[in-house]
């Protein structure tokens, strides 16, 4: 019976499952809100980059209707003379259709409704075609044209991405302040029920760093588990969501649906360890203020 | 005394002849008090030389358990100067004082025993937070459990433990590291007569073997006639018997 107590070591500080549940229901919800959070910020940085990248590299030119006709063969030609342009497309009027659809809804559409004619512009990566330059041109050729301002829609697409990103940002910090404040209170709580551990431990010539490392090393490795359930859960929760938008042909504009990146797998990945390394410092610094307030003189 | 026990003693220990002389713990005018209250302890003088083994006396409340913590780096004086394996505690370091504490054995009224620790490990402690490896002391904890008669109760909890049998794990543990200095605070005050005397014959062993003791009794029976005595009464220094050499 000596035989197998002094083969395996028991862990200096206890590890009470029922006692460390409340807090590892603490640390799983903190998780599960930060992947949430990081995932809907990057879900949305990736959709505003590529709404961005859209609206950089085509143009679209509104040919009014009841012009003259082949004004938008006219149109195409006096484009494709600038060097920005690669290509010009004119869109079927079953197009202009489409766009109609949200206001005057999918019934059929009198034959003779005027309807404007749209041009697809295509450009060269990182090259802008110059609007009055254009403009001139189509009024020189009698069109009357509106020609789309990218510039504009990308300003308008970054005031609510900056704003995305300020609550992302807020949010994290609060989930990080409480996380800090979870394994402070935790600490306390610890250090007040394993008070005898403590004593002994200094009498016994144990270093400050000794103590503190074994009570943050546990802290750490419930927040680690924690962590791990928490941002699985939001990965799956955020993917379900995801899928539940797609299906439904709704817009998930916030979430990454089940087209996962590497981007959110090195997030899922880094929460629980990020959360582990809070705990641990904070724990570390908790445990190491007290010992040397009240046990080391 | 069995073989596992001689590989458990403080066999590192310096022959106790070429030790003595020396100063172990020497204390200068030394006072304590917690905060604006009268001094615990005032103006205590004395020198005790490596190797010797020395019983403080004094009724409850004369400041005993104070002076051990003084003497085992638990706190530091308010005035005076308090010197330990010749160095002037109040200019150590506080990160030195665990490596200073690792050269002592400290065995409290209390007994502290870990409660969910058993015995084995209990006893183990010290030479776990050394950083010793398990293979290199399991035959030493396991030799001085069964030579301080717990052989059979390494896998038990304190809490299934008799009074006694706490009291010979605490020792234990505090001596499992062979420290250099060895002290008790009433050692025997929760044993029968039989036990307390046996504890005290496993203490003058330990300072045979070259150990420093200081043992805190007020149980005066205890305490072999030829023995060195500090005697406190209402934190002073009453009367000192200076057999073993203290000074004061």
């Amino acid at each position: 019976m000596t035989d197998s107590i002094t083969t395996q070591e028991q862990p200096l500080f206890p590890r009470r499952k029922k006692d460390d549940r409340p807090l590892f229901i603490v640390f799983v919800i903190l998780s599960f809100l930060a992947t949430l959070t990081l995932l809907a910020s990057a879900s949305a940085n990736r959709a505003a980059a590529d709404w961005h990248t859209d609206l950089a590299s085509s143009v679209t030119v509104q040919i009014k209707p009841n012009d003259k006709p082949g004004a938008a063969a006219l149109a195409r030609d006096i484009l494709l003379q600038s060097s920005a342009v690669t290509a010009v497309t004119i869109l079927p009027v079953e197009r202009s259709k489409e766009l109609l659809k949200p206001w005057l809804g999918g019934a059929a559409l009198p034959k003779d409704l005027p309807l404007p004619i749209l041009l697809d512009v295509r450009l060269h990566a990182g090259q802008a075609i110059d609007n009055q330059q254009i403009s001139a041109a189509f009024l020189a050729a009698n069109i009357r044209a509106d020609i789309d301002d990218p510039q504009k829609w990308a300003k308008e697409i970054k005031r609510p991405t900056n704003a995305a990103q300020a609550l992302s940002v807020t949010a994290l910090v609060l989930i990080i302040t409480a996380c800090i404040t979870a394994a402070v209170f935790a600490t306390r709580a610890a250090i007040t029920g394993q008070r005898r551990l403590i004593d002994v431990l200094h009498q016994v010539g144990a270093p400050p760093s000794y103590t503190a490392r074994l009570f943050s090393a546990n802290f750490a490795l419930t927040g680690l588990k924690a962590g791990g359930l928490g941002a699985g859960t939001a990965l799956l929760v955020s993917g379900l969501i995801g899928m539940m938008f797609a299906s439904s042909s709704g817009v998930s504009f916030f979430l990454p649906g089940l087209h996962l990146t590497l981007t959110d797998i090195y997030l899922v990945i880094a929460v629980p360890i990020l959360l582990a390394i809070i705990i641990a410092f904070a724990s570390w610094r908790t445990i190491i203020k007290t010992l040397y307030e009240e046990i080391y003189p | 005394m069995n073989t596992a026990t001689s590989t458990s003693n403080p066999s590192r220990a310096e022959p106790k002849t070429q030790m003595q002389g020396r100063d172990n713990i020497r204390f200068d005018h030394v006072g304590f008090r917690y905060t604006r209250d009268a001094e615990i302890l005032s103006d205590l003088s004395f020198s005790l030389p490596c190797g010797s083994m020395t019983y403080v006396t004094g009724a409850s409340g004369a400041g005993k358990t104070t002076l051990l913590k003084l003497i085992y780096l638990h706190m530091r004086p308010t005035r005076g100067l308090i010197s330990v394996f010749g160095r002037d505690t109040s200019q150590i370091d506080r990160k030195a004082i665990p490596a200073l504490k690792r050269r002592m054995g400290i065995v409290l009224q209390d007994f502290d025993l870990i409660d969910h620790l058993n015995v084995f490990e209990n006893v183990a402690l010290p030479l776990r937070v050394a950083g010793q490896k398990r293979a290199a002391y399991k035959d030493d904890v396991s030799g001085l459990l069964k030579w301080v008669g717990l052989g059979g109760r390494a896998h038990a909890l304190p809490q299934m433990l008799s009074g006694g049998e706490k009291q010979r794990a605490a020792i234990a543990r505090a001596v499992i590291a062979k420290p250099e200095i060895l002290i008790a605070d009433e050692p025997t005050g929760n044993v029968d007569q039989d036990m307390a005397k046996r504890l005290i014959r496993l203490f003058t062993e330990m300072n045979r073997l070259g150990t420093t003791v200081v043992i805190a009794t007020h149980n005066k029976d205890l305490i072999p006639k030829d023995a060195s005595i500090l005697a406190l009464v209402n934190g002073q220094i009453s009367n000192v018997t200076n057999d073993a050499g203290i000074k004061a």
